[in-house]
């Protein structure tokens, strides 16, 4: 919990999440363990086509947000794309893609469809361009993806809650002393705002993964359709 | 003393704001040979001054700086690797309303060098230690990335609405005023507008919903004094204009609302002829921006493409900083018997009828006619004559014809011309 002044307020659709000093570092160092489990690289490009609202967006960079010492770009040595997820801006999203050529492509589940249609339409296959990962983020109740090879990224915004599907094990990862999975519900432990939340379809899985052996394993989605 | 050293006597707050223009001059030149001599390495600009044959290290006066090349965007973006460094952890991409977005990347050290300009222009819209600011995402646009950092600089606190600039997004921002009381707002003009709408389709009282905010600031699109004064009103806040551009154009409104002072510790910013000879104050232009320090991406005479005038005259305020106002760029504009009509220019005419005050107004591309200015305007059909009237006097076009679009909301957008077949569509 926060004992310091709020210097940063973010709104979400269902609460706020304050900040202080030193918070904003402590949320990046864990999104940059996200994307190491998902396999993103120390030196990647990468583009994050959601609102800049996201903390995938904001803890990108320490230029982007006061009080943030290391963002993602400066932890992973890695160059940030903000792309905007509105309507008007992910038309650009191809031209883009083409001039950064970024490793990495973090899209906000419920504009994928939006995103791969329209570029398509530009003639660029998102899902083919050499070199390019693209990570689904997913909310609590996110749409069921379009098929494609895309890794995977659970992020609840009132709750903070960031947690990745592991390129090792393949289950969705809550990080040890960071969140508890309560009787389908998962709670923040760090963070005093961050609001429990319980995303649809989660299955605990009841296994370990060596390269965090603490962590909470989970899948999402019925078990007969897959993880979607 | 230097250009920003803080002195914040009264409403000013750093020592540039009144320097002489002659002291002005000198030190924008010093800083332009120092960037053109930095630039003189960078691969584009090494080949492009070569190509024009100008040598960047006699560069003595502003005569010699004028004889560097125009840059533009599509030369930039043609030019990739070879032009931007990509030293730069943070890239922004330009809207690309006219064809291919341009990247530009931010680095820690230019991030630093534009802070103080947004330091200076929340200052000025009266910005003070302990308020707290309600803004738009830091990622949207890389002028938003500074905003956060001055607020919290100024002794401030920042909030942040969630999603996006799009008037679907109203309630959210709704949310968050009644949440964080901010006592600042910074948004788009079209957002502000947007909400205006809302609280009249709610029948929310906008005043009592803005009651803890003192000043907005205004982004994305040029305000009509009209506007502007309408926006004041129904909000019960003082709106300031802020503009300026990704690639470096940076420039904030004083209380007086004549015209956006320009940061000129950041950016040098011209306004052009056709001929490419520098307008002459009061006339309109094409804006040129070179920026004054050699972080981030070199940006040395480019051509944004907007239409802009300076205002050389004194400011009532006291600052000597000079001013500019930016109108739109070419695809917010129409050529009508071979005048150039931007939207602001239409929406001053409209704006000009209290009853149309707001209202979006859209110019319709046909190609049929050349010398007919097609504009569209939201709502019922008010006062056509008189609109077509001032359309004559004010901006010397003899053929207008109305498309009046009824009920039919549209999302005021930063799109402000749109061809016919979208119109017939709605
Ligand atoms: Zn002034």
């Amino acid at each position: 919990m926060s004992v310091a002044a709020t210097r940063i307020t973010f709104a979400s659709p269902d609460g706020e999440l304050n900040f202080a000093d030193g918070d904003l570092d402590r949320w990046a160092e864990h999104l940059v363990w996200c994307y190491s489990l998902i396999g993103v690289a120390e030196g990647s490009t990468i583009a994050v086509q959601d609102f800049g609202t996201s903390p995938l967006a904001y803890l990108g960079s320490k230029l982007l947000m006061p009080t943030l010492t290391a963002g993602v770009a400066e932890r992973l040595d890695a160059r940030i794309i903000c792309l905007d997820a509105s309507p008007d801006r992910i038309v650009l999203t191809p031209e883009v893609v083409r001039q950064v050529t970024p490793d990495v492509l973090i899209v906000r589940a419920d504009i994928l469809a939006l995103l791969l249609d329209g570029s398509s339409r530009a003639g660029v296959d998102l899902t083919a361009v050499p070199g390019l990962s693209l990570v689904v983020v997913l909310g609590g109740e996110s749409p069921p993806l379009p098929a494609g090879d895309f890794r995977r990224l659970l992020h609840c915004e009132s709750s903070l809650l960031m947690a990745p599907q592991c390129t090792l094990c393949g289950c969705f990862h809550l990080r040890e002393g960071v969140y508890e999975l309560r009787g389908g519900t998962i709670h923040n432990l760090v963070h005093a705002d961050a609001v429990p939340c319980a995303p649809r379809d989660l299955r605990p899985i009841d296994e370990t993964c060596p390269l965090a052996p603490g962590d909470t394993l989970f899948e999402l989605g019925r078990p007969e359709g897959g993880t979607r | 003393m230097t250009a920003t050293e803080p002195v914040r006597s009264g409403d000013t707050y750093d020592a540039i704001e009144t320097w002489s223009p002659a002291q002005l001059a000198d030190w924008q030149l010093e800083r332009v040979r120092h960037v053109v001599a930095g630039a003189a390495g960078n691969g584009f600009y090494a080949g492009h001054w070569r190509e024009a044959d100008v040598d960047p290290r006699r560069l003595q006066s502003w005569e010699d700086f004028r004889r560097l090349p125009l840059t533009s965007k599509q030369t930039l973006v043609a030019a990739g690797e070879s032009w931007t460094a990509r030293g730069g952890n943070v890239a922004f991409s330009t809207r690309g309303t006219s064809g291919e977005p341009l990247v530009v990347w931010l680095d820690a050290a230019e991030s630093e060098t534009f802070i103080v300009p947004t330091m200076r222009g929340y200052w000025w819209a009266g910005f003070r230690p302990g308020q707290t600011a309600l803004m738009q995402s830091p990622a949207w646009h890389r002028l938003a990335a500074m905003e956060g950092h001055a607020v919290l600089r100024l002794g401030g606190n920042a909030a942040y609405y969630w999603g996006s600039g799009g008037p679907q997004y109203a309630g959210y921002f709704m949310d968050a005023l009644e949440r964080v009381r901010p006592q600042f707002v910074t948004t788009t003009a079209p957002f502000l507008v947007s909400l205006l709408r809302r609280f009249e389709d709610d029948v929310i009282d906008a005043r009592a919903m803005f009651d803890s905010v003192r000043s907005i600031v205004a982004v994305g699109l040029p305000l009509t004094g009209q506007l502007r004064a309408h926006l004041s009103d129904r909000l019960g806040s003082e709106v300031f204009e802020r503009s300026g551009t990704q690639e470096g154009a940076a420039a904030d409104e004083c209380a007086m609302h004549t015209a956006p002072h320009i940061h000129a510790d950041v950016c040098h910013l011209e306004v052009l002829a056709p001929d490419g000879s520098p307008a002459p104050a009061g006339a309109r232009g094409r804006l040129v921006v070179t920026k004054l320090h050699d972080t981030g991406d070199p940006v040395i005479r480019y051509d944004t493409g907007d239409i802009a005038e300076r205002f050389d005259e004194p400011c009532g305020c006291g600052r000597t900083l000079p001013r500019l106002k930016i109108y739109g760029r070419p695809e917010s504009s129409v050529n009508i018997a071979e005048r150039r009509i931007t939207a602001y220019d239409v929406r001053t005419c409209v704006d000009a009828d209290p009853e149309l005050v707001g209202r979006q107004v859209l110019l319709v591309r046909d190609g049929n006619d050349g010398d007919v200015l097609n504009v569209a305007i939201e709502g019922t059909e008010h006062n056509a004559a008189a609109i077509e009237r001032r359309i004559h006097d004010q901006l010397g076009v003899e053929r207008v014809s109305f498309t009046w679009l009824g009920r039919a909301r549209m999302a005021w957008g930063f799109r402000q011309v749109v061809d016919k077949s979208e119109v017939q569509e709605r």
